[in-house]
């Protein structure tokens, strides 16, 4: 995958303060096993999200990881991340239970949705508060 | 008195007993050299009626041969991951086309319009069975003396099929199926199955490829010690020019079992803008 950012555009949002979009001049997914990513996740913006995972949604063909994020105001936005089919995962030795975490600040390297859908992106990498992350789509 | 009867028959219960073991040693032996049960030379374990034992676990990539996990400590990179995952993704990017049905030309319309609507229209998209031959090998097999169970862990959920080798006719109390209805052969070493009593509302392959309920496929399949080679063809001369004869696709042993799948549940397909896909390989 190349990862050749030219630039962050920093979007800002009274309801969000903590998504950053970076904008990429080229970013191939090819980790779906089913519909095409690109078709419904733009390519060419990247949400950078910190909050706390609240359930993770264990089915195909996606998986799907809640994150509550919360904005300078104390508002809590509900984010849908989408993610690789279980059998992925399984392959990876990746497990419902290592995805949620221990409840800790987690942060989601992820791309929005094409059809401006809001709080739903296709999530990139999960970074955890120790420092370990899961990389679920290529750089 | 007692003592010299109680060591005769102690010498004669020897006797008997190397006598036995020499005879199991010997049958033993013929066995292994005729593929008798347990094993063979050529390491193909063997049912008792000589047949190959198809039993196991089978990995057959699933589609998903480009994903090369990588452990880095307590992280781990599923996608992509440096050199070793981009090879990967670049040999199943540029791995020789299974080939694709050929139709009638009368159907020719049909079929570009189902594919350029595959977002709409691809049964598998909607977490429906994939059918048959689009789900590939079995991702498991329980043999027995009368029959060869299939089983499957698929992204639209888990699939049995049951296979009788017994010389049973097609059933007659079911009704057509995604699957189909299936019964089995053996020619020589092979398993030959043959499946009909399918619905129409699966696809042969990505792309538009439907089927008529017609559809006969013919699966052949054939192990090693480790390897379980998978043929499968589709007739369905209704609508094909010709049988479609899959690519060969070979499976190997594995000691990762098969699991429960997860539910297969469709929220994406009303967010696809442009209705792009990819290929949906088993």
């Amino acid at each position: 995958m190349t990862n050749s950012s030219i630039g962050n555009l920093a979007i800002r949002r009274q309801w969000i303060a903590w998504v950053v979009v970076t904008a990429f001049s080229s970013l191939s997914l090819a980790a779906s096993a089913h519909h095409s990513v690109a078709g419904q996740f733009d390519n060419t913006k990247r949400a950078h999200l910190t909050g706390k995972i609240t359930a993770v949604e264990w089915i195909n063909p996606h998986t799907y990881i809640h994150l509550d994020v919360k904005d300078e105001q104390g508002a809590i936005t509900s984010w849908r991340l989408e993610s690789l089919p279980t059998a992925m995962m399984r392959k990876a030795g990746l497990t419902k239970e290592m995805i949620m975490g221990d409840g800790s600040p987690v942060t989601a390297d992820a791309i929005l949705a094409r059809d401006g859908t809001q709080n739903v992106a296709w999530v990139m990498k999960l970074t955890y508060a120790d420092g370990h992350y899961y990389q679920l789509a290529g750089e | 008195m007692h003592s010299t009867i109680h060591c005769e028959s102690s010498a004669r219960q020897a006797r008997d007993g190397a006598r036995g073991w020499a005879l199991a040693v010997l049958l033993g032996a013929s066995a292994s050299l005729i593929g008798g049960p347990g094993g063979a030379a050529d390491g193909v374990p063997r049912m008792a009626d000589g047949h190959p034992d198809l039993s196991g676990t089978w990995d057959n990539g699933s589609g998903i041969e480009f994903v090369q996990p990588q452990k880095r400590g307590d992280s781990v990179c599923v996608v992509g991951c440096g050199p070793t995952g981009a090879a990967a993704l670049a040999t199943a990017a540029t791995a020789a086309p299974a080939g694709r049905p050929s139709y009638k030309p009368e159907f020719a319309a049909k079929v570009a319009d189902l594919s350029a609507r595959q977002v709409e229209t691809d049964p598998v998209l909607r977490c429906f069975s994939p059918g048959l031959p689009r789900i590939g090998p079995p991702d498991k097999i329980v043999q027995r003396a009368n029959e060869v169970l299939f089983l499957y862990d698929d992204v639209s959920g888990n699939f049995f099929r049951i296979v009788p080798t017994d010389g049973r006719a097609h059933r007659k109390d079911v009704s057509d199926a995604y699957l189909g209805d299936a019964v089995g052969h053996w020619e020589g070493d092979t398993l030959v199955v043959e499946t009909t009593g399918f619905n129409d509302e699966t696809w042969l392959t990505d792309d538009g490829a439907f089927h008529t309920k017609d559809l006969r496929v013919v699966e052949r399949l054939k192990r090693t010690a480790d390897t379980l080679e998978w043929t499968a063809t589709a007739y369905d001369p209704k609508v094909l020019t010709e049988p479609w004869a899959l690519k060969t696709r070979i499976a190997h042993s594995t000691d990762q079992e098969i699991a429960e799948a997860a539910p297969c549940i469709e929220r994406d397909l009303d967010h696809i803008v442009d209705g792009s896909h990819h290929t949906n390989p088993r």
